[in-house]
């Protein structure tokens, strides 16, 4: 989830909580299922329960765009666990102040209980409604099955509108507690990106006895890229990458990916065109003014910020066997940010732009494991930093610096003497259920962990009821930031860049980038 | 340009010729100047020159809709040598006839005319409004005065509309005359695909003793991709690929920069989002029903088809030095096709899809060496199939084939045993002037090619007449493809599939991709 904030989601939907006075849920559907007789759905003159209930700040002279505020269907469900939210809303109250986010766990939990009482009210209605079918089915007097036919047909009326309006308030509720981000670790440090804690620090900070050039100059002078020409053909915040460059870029991504295979990751080229759903699922916004993410006309699609999202749905909507866990993928693609609102801050030369080549780490595994692979992860991502010679910090990320969908997030940030300070070079995150839970991917736990089990025969240690997996991602190699630290820290005075050793193997054994006598 | 098909633009915008009868310009002119006078500019009552002379089949009931279609700005200009056009309409309307275009040479040597006409009008009224403007510059009568000042704003007045027609007039031309293909070289076979002369064969059918399977089958057996949960991702025709597949990619790409790279070009990796207008420049159609382009929402931009696309763009409007040329680029990106219309023919699989890798040759040159770097270029190709052990062909593709920009085309189709016949893997193009027209590239030749031009001193060679570069493309590698046939070609009886030698280097000394056991 590196450099994509994610979460806040469906801002404008959301109603003041002290505006919101509903009358009883009982009298209200007594009153509807009367009076709807005979009226078309969605008739302005009547507001349907849900209206009635949930949205009395609604001007009633211009019901339709307010209606479709309110119903904007979301696409997809996630299997949001509300029983646990009731049960721990303390907690679950704190960790939304301690992420700043603007969720609304009041309204959630109001939308719950309205919920279960609208369920209640159809069962209770679809009963009624068995009954009098059920006593229209003796011989009745004409009367008496006249009554019972007119009761049975204000029943059924009743049931359809307030079924209709369940749909309705199950969406609500949905767009509402999607927006809740997940809980942290209880040793996530609170507060703001500032309060984050320095885990671990690595080598130092390299001197230098020439004045040092950034990256952009360096590259000038070696003729590794071209802004100028990409911000014709393409826009600002784009670049060719030329000579050495490319060489470097093919580098770092094959070494990632060999040293993520080597310890047992799967590796993956990706779609970078996926369905819009799919981002959301991954806890990203693919729409509204902010967003990071490209759309793609006249579609439902868009383009990958990272490959955590095309990685993260590679097993959606199935259930995995037990024994397939944990499963760890290495991801190669190119992603796309729009970089909205980031003008200004840290934005020369490469290291923020539109497009770059990334090398991402992604793991499914069972519950009681994700810790365990979270510092497994940031591991290989120390290995890999340290093994090019680089001076970085891992950091345990503030509250206030998480993504809906992390519970714990583990930054890197290398020196780079161009910017002076250190930068962000990768992110390595543990998901837990958020994601699974909007992707649908669960597994179904094997019972046999003792020989009695075996008693049970084939379809024995099947019958265990599912979970959902916990998700994690890691950047192996953010190509465009580590070339940033490449330049910039192995810089020499007669304007040449040492490459690592560990990198040579991967660059047709090249150990120096000189520049050019044309 | 392999595979995708370009030209024929501007469909909608054509008026049948012979429905073109225009009242004499001379006439209008006049008629114009005299009664625009007080009226607003694009009123309906009084319809412009242009519409009056190009237009005799617009509906006067719908006179805004229809004024939208002919002036339809182009956001840029092709510098069309039209005086040549002119010279050789002949072989022009030949060459679109061969071509099968529905560019409308008629229409467009008759709006030339109306322009230079027009032009020459504007020129004269200038010239008269001088006068008048000269003869008040002494003392005059006052009836006199004022019928000078009369005669100025009338004149004054029609040239303003003139200029507003000259600046349609010319919109117009652009566009019609933009559909015009290129010429095609005189050893291009006239016909349609089937008329293609193999200029080269390598290799021979490779003979099994096994029942052969297709590489959909193969990478089923041997996990190399998965296309089922791409399609639910991303949608039909995307895939992953897993295991030793990313292995094979990358190896690929690294061997075809990595050859290209020795031969003198220069290795790029280039933005694969670009302006809508460089990929109209380049001679491909961004927009329209059947375009195979991808559009960002809310931008002028779109996903590149191929790396021709920004690699032309790399040194649009600039001129070159001659001691620059040629500017050869070996560039790697990742290609993005709606593939809008291609269902049914050899779809299955990694044949045709929506996004993948690919490593492309472009080379800016001297008019005078175009031919020869085509040869340089389809060389280059033969080689590297070649070098790959593949069974193929080479083809020069008939009239027919050709998209717009080319003036002649290379296409090489190798064997596929899944598809059971040759199916094309790479494509070289010598786009001659018409992509430089468009995208403004041009270069300065130098004049000092004998010892007396150094007499003329320092800027003696810098002052020849620009002219426009000549561009070529060819596929290095397009990857998907390649890797149909090498695991269609190279497989074996026990379910593995032999690595050729010549890409071993580059996959870590793999030799074979072996059926796993789990």
């Amino acid at each position: 989830m590196m450099m994509i904030s994610s979460g806040t989601a469906f801002q404008t939907l959301r109603l003041a909580p002290s505006l919101f006075k509903p009358p009883t849920l009982q009298t209200l559907t007594r009153t509807l299922s009367r009076h709807r007789h005979g009226l078309l759905r969605g008739s302005p003159l009547l507001p349907s329960l849900l209206r009635a209930v949930s949205s009395p700040a609604l001007q009633p002279s211009s019901p339709a765009v307010e209606e479709d505020k309110v119903v904007a269907k979301p696409q997809w469900k996630a299997a949001i666990d509300f029983k646990w939210i009731r049960e721990n809303k303390d907690l679950v109250v704190a960790n939304i102040r301690n992420r700043n986010s603007s969720a609304d766990l009041e309204l959630v939990l109001e939308l719950y209980e309205k919920y279960l009482a609208l369920q209640k009210e159809v069962e209770r209605l679809r009963a009624e409604r068995n009954s009098v079918a059920n006593k229209m089915k003796g011989k009745l007097e004409p009367s008496v099955r006249q009554a019972l036919v007119e009761e049975g047909k204000n029943l059924k009326e009743g049931l359809v509108a307030l079924e209709d309006d369940l749909v309705q308030l199950t969406d609500r509720l949905q767009q509402e507690a999607q927006s809740i981000p997940n809980i942290s670790h209880p040793d996530v440090p609170i507060g703001g990106e500032e309060s984050s804690v320095v885990k671990k620090m690595v080598g130092s900070r390299p001197e230098f006895s020439f004045t040092t050039r950034d990256h952009l100059q360096i590259g000038k002078d070696l003729d590794l890229f071209d802004f100028d020409a990409a911000s014709e053909v393409s826009g600002s915040k784009f670049y060719y990458l030329k000579n050495e460059a490319v060489l470097l870029e093919m580098g770092l991504v094959n070494w990632a990916l060999s040293e993520a295979t080597k310890r047992g990751f799967t590796p993956l080229t990706t779609p970078e065109i996926v369905r819009s759903s799919v981002v959301e699922k991954c806890g990203f916004q693919p729409r509204g003014q902010n967003t990071q993410v490209y759309s793609i006309e006249d579609t439902d699609q868009c383009l990958i910020g990272t490959a955590e999202i095309p990685v993260g749905g590679i097993h959606m909507d199935s259930i995995l066997p037990d024994s397939a866990l944990p499963l760890k993928y290495v991801a190669f693609s190119h992603c796309f940010r729009t970089e909205a609102g980031a003008a200004g801050t840290a934005t020369r030369g490469l290291y923020r732009v539109h497009q770059f080549s990334k090398v991402e780490m992604f793991i499914f595994c069972r519950p009681e494991n994700s810790n365990m692979y979270h510092e497994e992860l940031i591991q290989i991502e120390e290995d890999l930093f340290t093994s090019l010679g680089l001076h970085f910090k891992t950091l345990d990320m503030a509250t206030g610096d998480l993504g809906a969908p992390a519970y714990r997030k583990f930054d890197v940030e290398a020196w780079m003497p161009g910017l002076g300070r250190f930068g962000e070079i990768s992110s390595a995150s543990n998901c837990t259920d958020y994601q699974s839970r909007r992707l649908g991917i669960r597994f179904r736990p094997s019972l046999d962990t003792s020989p009695t089990n075996l008693k049970k025969g084939k379809g024995g240690n099947s019958s265990a009821p599912t979970q959902f997996v916990h998700t994690l991602n890691a950047t192996a190699c953010a190509v465009p930031r580590m070339i940033v630290c490449l330049l910039e820290n192995f810089q020499q005075e007669d304007g040449s860049v040492v490459i690592p050793e560990t990198l040579r193997p991967f660059m047709g054994g090249l150990q120096v980038i000189s520049p050019k006598f044309k």
